[in-house]
C-alpha cells in the first residue's frame, strides 16, 4: 500500500502455466505485485521469466495451451483517474453499468461503495466483460508494432474501429477523435497519415501510432511490453519521453515490462524483478538500484555494460545461463547461478518474500529470520 | 590520416573513400531513377590488435560497410587495403570474384542472431569444422582436433561435437559461431551486433570473451552495434555513423567524454543510464533520421541539429582531424563545447513530480 492508496491492480499468487506433451511450463509461478494510479511499475526480467505472460495474463489473452491455475486479478473499477490522483474519493466516478456492479460486488469483499473490484481471473477470456476492459481500461502496447498493426488495413481504421467498440459514437465522431489521438502522440499531419498502413509508418511513428490506439478510450492502465525494444536510441528516448508526458496529463498507470535496466532506472516508481516466473524482488526504483537485495538483482545490476564506466574493463558476470523451463531447478530457481547459495536449503525450499526495509521486498533465505 | 596512424602501430585495414549506392528501381522496364547511398566517402584504418567500433541508429550504413570489407557486397567505389600477414597488401574492392575466397581466410564474421546463423541439420562438427572442409584443411582427425580445440578455447566442451545448435542456450550458440569464425585463424573479425540477441546476463560473457581471444590471438576487431554501453566495453575507437557517413571518429574515453559532434552529443544523452538517481535532461532529438535515397543538403544532420545554422544547410562538411586521433565533420566543432557522459555525475531536474 503505497501512500495509503488502494491498488489500482493487485495481482496476487499468480500461476500461469503452459502443459504440453513435453512437459509442464510454469510460465508465471505465483507471481505478486500491485500497480497504483498514475505511477510507473518497471516490471524486468531475462527472456523466459514470466514478465510478458503475466501482462497476458491481466488481460486474459494467453494462447492455449497456457492456462491461469491459481491466483487473482484485482481490478478496482469505477474510481475515476482525476479523483485518484488528487486523492479524493467517490468523485468523478464513472457510471458502471448495474449488472457489473453487482456481480463485482460479490466478488470482492473490499470493494469501496461507488467503486467495484472485479477479479479477472475469473472473467471469461471471451466474454463481454473482460472485452470491455481490454482496450478501455486496460490499454496494452506490444513490442513490435510492425506485427501488432493488420498490414492490410490503415492504421486510422484499427484506431476507430477500438473507439466505435467501446464508446457510443458515431463514425465521423470516432474519426475526429482517432485523429486528435493521433496528434496527441505527436504525428505529424495526422489528417493524412490516419490514411496510411503500418508499413507506410517508420518505425518511431508506428509505436507512436500504436500508443495512439491504446489511449484511444483513455485507459486507467497501460501496459507497455518493450515498447522501446525494436527502436532506435534517439527514437527510444522520443516514446519515453512521450509516455511520461502523457502519465503527467492523463494520470493514468503504466506497466512497464522491458528487459533494459536503463529504461526502468529513467522511467518507474517502483520496480518487480522477475526470474523464471518468480519475483524475486520487489521496491521502489531507488531501492532496487542502489540497494539491492536479491543476489539476482546485484548480479544482473553488476553484469550490465554501462555507458559511465571505464572503457575496455572486464564485466562481472553471472554464471551459466537461465535454465529450460523443462529443467526448471528445484527450490529456489536462481540457487544454481547463485553466489550466495546455502547448500540444503536453497536447493530444497523455495524462499517467501521477506520485507526488508519499509517497501522493498525480497524472496531469499539470506533474509529471513533477519 | 595513414602516416600518422603507422607512427602509433602497424595498420590491419585501410578504408579509403568507400561508397555503396543500391539502384532504385522502377516500372515496366526497371529503370534507375535514384540510388539509396547507403555508404557514401567512408574511410578509416584499423590498426594490428584494436577494436574499432561503427555506431549508429538502424539504416545509417554500418552493417552495409562491414558487408563490403568483406565482399559479402561489392562496393560501388572506393579502396579496401587490407595489409596481409604475408606483408602484401591487397585492394579488396578490386579483387576479381574469384580471389576472394584465399583472402576470406583471413577475415571473418560473427553474426548477430545465433538462432539463424547455425544450420539446425548440423552438428557442431559439422558447423565448426566447415570453413576448414572448404578450405580443404587436414584431414579428418585433425579437423576434429581442431574442432575440439576451437570448442575448448570459447568455453563449450568437446565432448559437444556431437550435438545439434537446439540443444544449446542462445549464449552458447554465439559461442559456437565465435568458434567457426576462428577456425582458420583469421587475423580480422568483423563481429555484427554480436550481443544485441542475447539476454543481459549473458552478454558480458560474451563481450568478455571476445576480448580474453582477442588478448589470446591477437585478433583485430571490427564491431558493428548500436548499443553504446556495449561498444564503450569492448572498443579502443569508435567512430560514429550517420546517414552513410562517418560524422565523428575517437579513442572510446576521448569521443565518450568529450564528443565533438552534436550528433554524437544527442546520441550518448539518449542511452537510459542504469541509475534513477542520474535521470538526466535528455536531449531528444527531433524527427527521424534522414531518408539516403534522398538526403538533405549540406550536412545531413542539420534539419534535427540544435547548433545548426546557414552554412550547415548549404555546405556538406568534410571529416577533418580536430585534435591527433580525434576526426570530426562539423561546422561549428571548433566552437561548440558538447557534453559527454565519463564521469558524468550530474544530477538534473527531470520536471518529474
Amino acid at each position: 500500500m503505497e501512500n495509503g492508496l488502494k491498488a489500482l491492480l493487485s495481482v496476487q499468487n499468480l500461476k500461469t502455466y503452459f502443459s504440453s506433451d513435453e512437459g509442464l511450463t510454469k510460465a508465471v509461478d505465483g507471481a505478486s505485485f500491485e500497480i497504483f494510479q498514475g505511477k510507473t511499475l518497471g516490471v524486468v526480467g531475462e527472456s523466459g521469466c514470466g514478465k510478458s505472460v503475466t501482462a497476458r495474463s491481466i488481460l486474459r489473452i494467453v494462447e492455449r495451451p497456457g492456462r491461469i491455475v491459481d491466483g487473482k486479478i484485482l481490478l478496482r473499477r469505477g474510481a475515476g483517474v482525476v479523483a485518484q490522483v488528487a486523492g479524493v474519493e467517490g468523485q468523478g466516478v464513472r457510471a458502471t453499468r448495474g449488472a457489473w456492479r453487482e456481480r463485482a460486488q460479490r466478488q470482492g469483499p473490499q470493494a469501496a461503495r461507488r467503486e467495484t473490484v472485479i477479479d479477472l481471473t475469473k472473467l471469461d477470456p471471451d466474454g463481454k466483460e473482460i472485452r470491455s476492459i481490454r482496450g478501455k481500461e486496460i490499454g496494452l502496447v506490444f513490442q513490435e508494432p510492425m506485427t501488432s498493426f493488420s498490414p492490410v488495413h490503415t492504421v486510422g481504421s484499427q484506431i476507430i474501429e477500438a473507439i466505435l467498440l467501446h464508446q457510443r459514437v458515431s463514425k465521423r465522431e470516432a474519426r475526429e477523435k482517432a485523429i486528435d489521438q493521433l496528434r496527441l502522440v505527436g504525428i505529424p499531419k495526422p489528417e493524412r497519415r490516419i490514411d496510411e498502413f503500418a508499413f507506410e509508418l517508420s518505425g518511431g511513428l508506428r509505436q507512436r501510432a500504436m500508443i495512439a490506439m491504446a489511449l484511444s478510450c483513455d485507459p486507467n492502465l497501460l501496459i507497455a511490453d518493450e515498447p522501446t525494444t525494436a527502436l532506435d536510441v534517439t527514437t527510444q528516448s522520443q516514446i519515453l519521453d512521450l509516455l511520461r508526458h502523457l502519465q503527467e496529463q492523463r494520470g493514468m498507470a503504466i506497466m512497464l515490462i522491458t528487459h533494459n535496466l536503463g529504461v526502468v532506472a529513467e522511467m518507474s516508481d517502483s520496480v518487480v524483478v522477475m526470474y523464471l516466473g518468480r519475483v524475486v524482488e520487489e521496491g521502489p526504483v531507488d531501492d532496487i538500484f542502489h540497494s539491492p537485495a536479491h543476489p539476482y538483482t546485484q548480479a544482473l545490476l553488476r553484469s550490465i555494460p554501462s555507458i559511465n564506466s571505464m572503457a575496455r574493463t572486464k564485466l562481472p558476470t553471472i554464471t551459466g545461463s537461465i535454465p529450460h523451463p523443462y529443467n526448471r531447478p528445484p527450490g529456489c530457481p536462481f540457487h544454481p547461478r547463485c553466489p550466495s547459495y546455502i547448500p540444503g536449503t536453497c536447493n530444497q525450499r523455495e524462499p517467501g518474500m521477506v520485507t526488508v526495509n519499509d517497501q522493498q521486498r525480497v524472496s531469499c533465505f539470506l533474509y529471513e529470520g533477519a | 590520416m595513414t602516416q600518422m596512424a603507422q607512427q602509433n602501430g602497424q595498420i590491419l585495414l585501410d578504408v579509403k573513400g568507400l561508397r555503396k549506392f543500391f539502384p532504385i528501381k522502377r516500372g515496366f522496364l526497371r529503370k534507375t531513377v535514384g540510388h539509396v547511398r547507403a555508404v557514401d566517402d567512408v574511410s578509416f584504418y584499423i590498426r594490428k590488435g584494436e577494436t574499432l567500433s561503427l555506431v549508429g541508429e538502424s539504416g545509417c550504413g554500418k552493417t552495409t560497410t562491414s558487408r563490403c570489407i568483406l565482399r559479402a557486397i561489392d562496393p560501388t567505389a572506393g579502396q579496401i587495403l587490407f595489409h596481409s600477414e604475408q606483408g602484401i597488401t591487397v585492394d579488396v574492392a578490386a579483387l576479381p570474384k574469384g580471389k576472394v575466397r584465399p583472402l576470406r581466410r583471413q577475415m571473418q564474421m560473427i553474426f548477430q542472431d545465433p538462432y539463424s546463423s547455425l544450420n539446425p541439420r548440423m552438428t557442431l562438427l559439422d558447423i565448426v569444422g566447415e570453413p576448414l572442409l572448404v578450405n580443404g584443411v587436414g584431414s579428418r582427425q585433425e579437423r576434429m582436433d581442431r574442432v575440439a580445440e576451437l570448442l575448448r578455447l570459447v568455453g563449450l566442451r568437446p565432448e559437444y561435437m556431437r550435438r545439434f545448435p537446439h540443444a544449446f542456450s542462445g549464449g552458447q550458440r554465439q559461442r559456437i559461431g565465435i568458434a567457426r569464425a576462428l577456425a582458420l585463424n583469421p587475423s580480422l573479425v568483423v563481429a555484427d551486433e554480436p550481443v544485441s540477441a542475447l539476454d543481459v546476463s549473458v552478454q558480458a560473457q560474451i563481450l568478455n570473451l571476445l576480448m580474453d581471444l582477442q588478448a589470446q590471438l591477437g585478433l583485430t576487431y571490427l564491431f558493428v552495434a548500436h548499443d553504446l554501453s556495449v561498444v564503450k566495453h569492448i572498443s579502443e575507437r569508435v567512430a560514429v555513423m550517420y546517414v552513410g557517413r562517418i560524422v565523428e571518429m575517437a579513442e572510446t574515453e576521448a569521443i565518450f567524454a568529450h564528443p565533438r559532434h552534436p550528433y554524437t552529443e544527442a546520441l550518448l544523452s539518449a542511452v537510459p543510464k542504469p541509475d534513477p538517481r542520474l535521470r538526466s535532461k535528455r536531449i531528444v532529438l527531433e524527427g527521424d533520421v534522414a531518408d539516403p535515397a534522398n538526403p538533405p543538403t549540406g550536412c545531413y544532420f542539420h534539419p534535427r541539429c540544435r547548433y545548426a545554422v546557414d552554412v550547415c544547410r548549404s555546405l556538406t562538411p568534410a571529416l577533418e582531424e580536430l585534435e591527433p586521433g580525434h576526426f570530426v565533420a562539423c561546422h561549428r566543432a571548433k566552437e561548440l563545447t558538447l557534453a559527454g557522459v565519463a564521469g558524468a555525475r550530474r544530477v538534473e531536474e527531470t520536471g518529474r513530480a
